[in-house]
Formats: structure tokens, C-alpha cells, sequence
């Protein structure tokens, strides 16, 4: 038990008050140095941040876009920088579990004293350092956060927050439209994660006036055990749809690919993967051998290819990365971080040389849909709106897990997360600048 | 002065804590407000295995049950944040008492393994049924500071503030049913569970009591965690929180309540001893990322082989031992009960 005499006592409360009045004397301002201007900027510097998984069960595939976010800031940076300022990336790993998201963003906004967050990933996550920081009570700009939940659009509830990714229910739309355009009186399943993610595209697919034959939910995790998998090839088997939609994430992708090796029931069906499920690159990190199934079936996305070597900014982006991580594989994360990146370097220099947190946010909302960057559909925002890419074009995977233009061309549509219709877009992305530099 | 004024001792602790939160930068804050979170957590644990003899592997999910009541009864019913702590006390209690009924059957790997199967199963429930959010979770909102603290009142005081104060009422609270008759029933429990029964003490009813307030500690402790990141998910409580608490238990000594603030300090503090060195050696992100875990196991390993009952228990050994030398000590009641050839004793 806790036994402490008196003279013990005596020498810890001494020292507990020495302790108290020593930390008494310091100025409480002194742990704030950044009274005046915003922090983490000066005439020739500007400090980000980012929190990711570089560890733990979604690390996989994710943990590159740090690093590609890098090689593109330290090729700005070693091109003159950005209206003269360089750019450094702090980089923190949360392991996917919000408690450290939130630890890590304290740190990055506290104690690293970052100017923004940039490109933070996972929704949970993303809605936990959000709030608990209160990015928006300190106006901390949280730059292009990677999740497709459509409530960080919401300019109401996260003014400082901006998402990139088109949302869920934007993603089912088009799905809709495709099977009404390619497989109208086709027999229709539909497999989805029970959680906001599939419910996102549940209202999607309602609004599209798509009715499934057979729908099986699955709970989150649950993809993890041998029987899921084995369930929906069952059940599959017994409906036998011509087409099946899997709104699920890559490890149930993984999974649905696995039981249905072992069930014998290959090529039976038109599988259409929803964008988060179809990252062969994150399928190949677990079951390599299962990447060739994909080939068939039909994936979306909203950047080009990361095989286009048509495009300008894939062939810039991999003339870059192979410089800095010569030994990494060029892909689909890779290209998200340094599209990130690329937009937020956009959006800085768009700011002007008398850079703040508040200038910043007001140059997304009134010029951020007129930036130049990489993806094909057009961006939304605007004063009233913080959603970043508004469609999706489809396409066919290949045996390599590459995802190729259907028609050899990228057909994009675009819509919103609400009623309006899905419409294929005219839209044409601005002309990449001079070696992809801001200046 | 604790054995004889505990009320004043702690107060005094309070007063202490107040001046330092308003010197501190507001890391600190956020960072002390999650000692006392683990300080409650790891003296639910220590209640649980150092006194009542059982194991817990899954004090993670009796925290989650904890945080999800007090979040839905706030979401929902916009009930005042001290009910909602009072809330997450019984809610986790209950759900405690319930594992309790089983865990009283158990023993040994046996009860470790049904109580991880908690820890790994309560998520999936979470997943199941919408009212939880699924793997997003729900928002705990407990809203600003009351207004009348200031406007430089920060949020994270404010956490600090709440979390203390809970952390010490709790401790004080603990302090006095571990002294009473129930503690040293669980503690003749734990030494010999057939001599206790003998001497008149329910064993079953003992192990259920122990697990049913080892469970309540850990349902505030669980709310208190999802106020302090506005956000209750599965995410929050994951099977690697679960094998921390049982870390800090270690460190701290889980035989008695007085290492618990050790305990909680080594978990908060740990990821910045490790960036500090590896900030010195380079800052290399592997270093960065492995080396928490590497500090961690490290002492693990030098708190069994050096002071197996950890630092508070080895100075009041030595300081019993220095006073036997001295003067007559006094000794703990002992029972010693003969039974045709067979002897039990609470003795250790």
C-alpha cells in the first residue's frame, strides 16, 4: 500500500513547489512564440504536415504517399521553390488508429508548428484529429485530406478542411449509369461493406434508380475470416448474376478473389470494383497470384493511368520518382501523393508572396477550381463547396492489374453527391506549366 | 500524512496539477491529460490482477463499452457531460459483472483467452449495429469550456482539467475500498482462494465484485479517451491499447496501486523519448517508428528480472526490511489453517 511518512512528505512537497514556482516564473507566453504572423512560414520556408499510416494493417500501398508527396516538394524546391519559399513535408505515422492520428497532429500543429495539414488519410482518422484540434477554431488549413466520405465537402462543418477524392456517392452514380448503359435486363448482385463507406454508395445507387437482384452486406473487419469470403461465393453461386458490384476495400477485394479460386468460380460473372477496392497495388502486397483475376473486369478512377505515358504530368511524375526512390514501383498511391502535392503547391503559389492560413483557404474556394492539375475530371471547389474531383472514367483491368481506358480513350462523367444527373464531361484540364513547376 | 490525511493529499496533489496545467504548453496539457486517463486504466488493471488475482487482456474493450454509452447518451439525450461519465462508470460495470459470472469460472490462460476474445470480438459489434457508427464511429462532443474560465481557456485544459480531476477522485475512491474489507478479501483471494473460502470469504462473489469495479474504472477511463479525441470508433480501442494497459501494469508494479502514476508516464512518455533519440541520431523514419516498441519491451524485460513487483513495491520492501532491523515491524494478518495433513496460509 501507499505509505509515505512525514519527512518523505515533507522533501516531495518541497520539491513539487520548488517545481511549481520555477515553472511559474517562465512568461506563459513563452510557449507561444507565434504571436504575430502564422506559424510555420517565413521569407523563404513553409512547413506541412502529414499523418499517415506508414505502419500497421493499412499501411500497405498507403505508406508511399508520403514519400511521393516529397519527391515532388523537393523537386520544387530544388527548382527555386514556390513565390521563393521551400517547402519541407513533416512526416508522422498513426498506424491507422485515430488516438495516434490525433497524438500526431497535435504534434505537427503544436509542437512542428506546421503551417497546414496536407493529404491526411482514412476517415476516422481524418474526423478525430479534425475535431479534437479544432483545425477550424485555430483556422489550420487541412489541405486535401485522402478519404471519399462526402461530409468533409461540407463547408459548414470543416471550413478549413478540403477534400480531393469525388465521394462515394458521386463513384455509385456512375456505376448506376453503367449498367443501365451496358447491362440493362442483366441479372444484378451487389456486395458492400455495411458501414458509412457502402451506405455512402447505397444512396448513390438509389438516386441512379439502380435495383440490385441480390445484395450482400458484409461488416467491416469481417472480410478477414476465411468463412466471409466463402459466403459470398455461395451465394453468388446461387443467384448466378451476370454482373457483381464490390463497393468493399482492397482486403476484401483480396478476399472475394481467394474464395472464389477456391470455390471454383471464376469468369462466371462481370465483376465492377469501386475505386477503393480495385488498388491491384495493395492486393499484390498480400496475394500477388491473385492479381491476374482482375483482368475482366471493370475499375473506375479520376487520374490518369499510372501506365499513360501519354500524359504529361505521369510522364513528369515518373521522370521525378524515379529519381528519388529508384527502387520503389511507380503506381496509383504514387500518383495520388504526388497529385496532392502538385495541387497544393498550386494553391500556394495561387496565394501570393503575403501567404496566410486565411488567404490560403480563401484562394481554394475562389480559384481552386481553375488550378492546373493532374486529374481528368473538374474540381469543385467554390465558396459554398470544399469537394475536390467531381467524376470518375471507367475502364478494364489488365493482367497486370493496370487499369486501361475503356475505348482507348478516357470517357469521363462527372456529377455531384446529390440528385443532379450523371453527365459525360466536355471538361478539359488546364495545360500542365513549364516542367510542372509553379513558377 | 497520506495514511493519515488521504482527503488532503490529494487535494494538495489537485492544487498542484492546477498550477502546473496553467504553466504548461498545450502539448503538455494534451499530453497530461492522457497520463490521467492511463493512470485510471492501469489502476483498473492492477485493481483487477495485483489485488483480485485475475488476468484482464481486454480492458480495451470494457473502455470501449464505457465510451459508447457516454457517447450515445450525449449524442442523443445532449445529456450533461458528468452523467455522461457516470453512465460510462455503469454501463462498462455491468458489462465487467457479466464477464465477471464467466471469469470467476476461469483462471490462468483460460480467462486471458476469454477476455482477448472480448477485445477481438467487440469491434465486429461495433461494425454490426448503425447506432454505432460503424468503423467511423460516433462523435463525442462535450462542447467548449464554460465561459466564465476565460477566453484563453484552452479545449485541452479544459480535458486536462476533467480527466484530473476524475483521475483523482477515482484514486481516492480506490484507495479506500482496496483498505477496506472487500481489499483484503481479494487479497486473501488472491494469495489462496481456499483458505479465503475457508475463513468465510465467497470467492465467486469476491472475483465477480473485483471485475465488476475493475470494469467501471475502465469504462471512465475508456470515455474520458474518446472525449479527449472527440471521437468513439473501434479504431480507438484496438487489441494493441488492451496490451498496453497490461504493460503499464507491469511497470508500474501490479501488486500495488502507488507505482500506477509510473506506469502512466512511461506510456505517454516513451514515443518522445524515442523521437528525441532518434531526432539525435538522424531522425531516420525507421528508427522513429520501431524504436517506441523496442524502449518499451526493454524495460519489460528489466522490470522482471530486476523488480518483478515493480519500483514501489521493491522500496517498501527494503524500507520494511530497514525497519525490522531497527525496530519491531508490524506484520500483515496471516492465516494459517491446518487440515488433516495439509496446510493453507494467505502467507505468501
Amino acid at each position: 500500500m501507499i505509505t509515505i511518512n512525514r519527512r518523505k512528505l515533507i522533501t516531495a512537497s518541497a520539491v513539487l513547489a520548488i517545481a511549481t514556482l520555477t515553472v511559474s516564473t517562465v512568461p506563459a507566453n513563452a510557449f507561444n512564440p507565434n504571436m504575430g504572423s502564422d506559424p510555420g512560414i517565413t521569407a523563404t520556408t513553409i512547413k506541412l504536415g502529414i499523418t499517415s499510416p506508414l505502419t500497421g494493417i493499412a499501411s500497405p500501398g498507403y505508406k508511399k504517399i508520403p514519400g511521393a508527396m516529397k519527391a515532388y516538394f523537393d523537386y520544387v524546391n530544388a527548382n527555386g521553390g514556390v513565390n521563393g519559399r521551400k517547402i519541407t513535408l513533416v512526416s508522422k505515422d498513426d498506424q491507422y488508429i485515430p488516438t495516434t492520428a490525433v497524438a500526431k497532429a497535435n504534434e505537427l500543429i503544436l509542437r512542428d508548428k506546421v503551417f497546414a495539414l496536407v493529404g491526411t488519410l482514412g476517415t476516422a482518422s481524418t474526423k478525430a484529429l479534425t475535431a479534437s484540434t479544432q483545425l477550424s477554431k485555430r483556422g489550420v488549413p487541412s489541405l486535401f485530406v485522402n478519404t471519399g466520405w462526402s461530409g468533409f465537402a461540407d463547408k459548414q462543418a470543416y471550413p478549413t478542411t478540403f477534400s480531393i477524392l469525388p465521394s462515394y456517392q458521386m463513384e455509385a452514380k456512375i456505376i448506376g449509369k453503367l449498367l443501365k448503359d451496358q447491362y440493362a435486363g442483366k441479372k444484378l448482385a451487389l456486395i458492400y461493406q455495411d458501414d458509412d463507406f457502402g451506405r455512402d454508395a447505397l444512396a448513390g445507387f438509389k438516386t441512379a434508380g439502380v435495383t440490385f437482384d441480390t445484395t450482400i452486406p458484409y461488416a467491416s473487419g469481417s472480410q478477414a475470416l476465411p468463412a466471409t469470403g466463402a459466403g459470398w461465393i455461395t451465394k453468388l453461386k446461387a443467384a448466378a448474376p451476370d454482373v457483381t458490384v464490390f463497393f468493399g476495400v482492397s482486403s476484401a477485394t483480396t478476399a472475394l478473389l481467394g474464395a472464389s479460386v477456391q470455390g471454383g468460380w471464376i469468369g462466371k460473372t462481370q465483376f465492377i470494383f469501386g475505386s477503393v477496392g480495385g488498388d491491384a497495388t495493395t492486393i499484390a502486397n498480400s496475394l500477388p497470384a491473385l492479381v491476374p483475376l482482375l483482368r475482366g473486369s471493370k475499375g473506375l478512377s479520376f487520374a490518369p493511368a499510372p501506365t499513360d505515358v501519354n500524359d504529361e504530368y505521369i510522364k513528369l511524375f515518373q521522370t521525378i520518382y524515379a529519381a528519388a526512390q529508384p527502387k520503389e514501383t511507380f503506381d496509383n498511391n504514387v500518383v495520388a501523393g504526388m497529385s496532392n502535392a502538385f495541387l497544393a503547391v498550386q494553391a500556394i503559389k495561387a496565394a501570393g508572396k503575403n501567404l496566410t492560413r486565411k488567404g490560403l483557404i480563401q484562394t481554394i474556394e475562389t480559384k481552386g477550381a481553375s488550378l492546373p492539375h493532374p486529374f481528368l475530371t473538374p474540381l469543385g471547389y467554390s465558396t459554398t463547396s470544399h469537394v475536390g474531383a467531381t467524376g470518375y472514367w471507367v475502364g478494364t483491368y489488365g493482367a497486370t492489374g493496370a487499369l486501361t481506358p475503356d475505348g482507348g480513350k478516357y470517357t469521363v462523367y462527372t456529377t455531384d453527391s446529390g440528385t443532379g444527373a450523371v453527365v459525360e464531361s466536355t471538361y478539359k484540364r488546364p495545360a500542365m506549366p513549364a516542367k510542372g513547376l509553379p513558377n | 500524512m497520506l495514511k493519515k490525511h488521504p482527503l488532503v493529499t490529494f487535494i494538495f496533489f489537485g492544487v498542484v496539477l492546477y498550477l502546473i496545467s496553467n504553466r504548461l504548453d498545450e502539448l503538455l496539457v494534451y499530453q497530461g491529460a492522457s497520463v490521467a486517463i492511463f493512470v485510471i486504466a492501469i489502476a483498473s488493471l492492477i485493481l483487477l490482477t495485483g489485488y483480485s488475482g485475475q488476468i484482464s487482456l481486454g480492458h480495451g474493450a470494457l473502455m470501449c463499452i464505457g465510451a459508447y454509452a457516454a457517447a450515445l447518451l450525449r449524442i442523443h439525450y445532449n445529456a450533461p457531460v458528468w452523467l455522461t461519465f457516470v453512465v460510462a462508470v455503469l454501463a462498462a460495470a455491468v458489462g465487467g459483472a457479466l464477464l465477471g459470472l464467466a471469469a470467476a469460472r476461469l483462471s490462468g490462460p483460460y480467462l486471458a483467452g476469454t477476455t482477448l476474445a472480448l477485445a477481438i470480438g467487440l469491434p465486429s459489434i461495433a461494425n454490426k449495429f448503425s447506432i454505432f457508427g460503424g468503423e467511423q464511429g460516433i462523435s463525442f462532443d462535450i462542447g467548449l469550456p464554460p465561459a466564465s474560465l476565460g477566453e484563453d481557456f484552452t479545449q485541452y485544459k479544459w480535458y486536462f482539467w476533467i480527466s484530473w480531476s476524475a483521475a483523482l477522485i477515482a484514486m481516492y475512491w480506490l484507495r479506500h475500498v482496496l483498505n477496506s474489507r472487500y481489499g483484503r478479501s481479494w487479497r486473501a483471494v488472491r494469495s489462496n482462494d481456499v483458505a479465503a473460502e475457508l475463513a468465510g470469504i465467497h470467492v465467486g462473489r469476491n472475483k465477480v465484485l473485483a471485475f465488476t469495479i475493475s470494469a467501471g474504472l475502465a469504462g471512465l477511463a475508456g470515455a474520458l479517451l474518446g472525449m479527449t479525441i472527440s471521437l468513439v470508433s473501434p479504431g480507438v480501442y484496438p487489441l494493441l491499447l488492451s496490451f498496453s494497459l497490461a504493460t503499464g501494469a507491469v511497470l508500474a508494479g501490479v501488486t500495488t496501486l502507488g507505482g500506477v502514476m509510473i506506469g502512466a508516464v512511461i506510456l505517454v512518455a516513451i514515443p518522445e523519448i524515442a523521437l528525441a533519440i532518434a531526432n539525435r541520431y538522424g531522425g531516420s523514419e525507421t528508427i522513429i517508428t520501431n524504436l517506441p516498441g523496442l524502449l518499451v519491451s526493454g524495460l519489460l524485460i528489466l522490470t522482471v528480472l530486476l523488480v518483478p513487483n515493480g519500483p514501489v513495491e521493491q522500496m517498501h520492501a527494503r524500507r520494511a526490511k530497514h525497519a525490522k532491523n531497527g525496530k519491531a515491524s508490524h506484520s500483515p494478518v496471516e492465516l494459517t489453517l491446518r487440515v488433516g495433513s495439509k496446510t493453507f496460509s494467505t502467507k505468501k
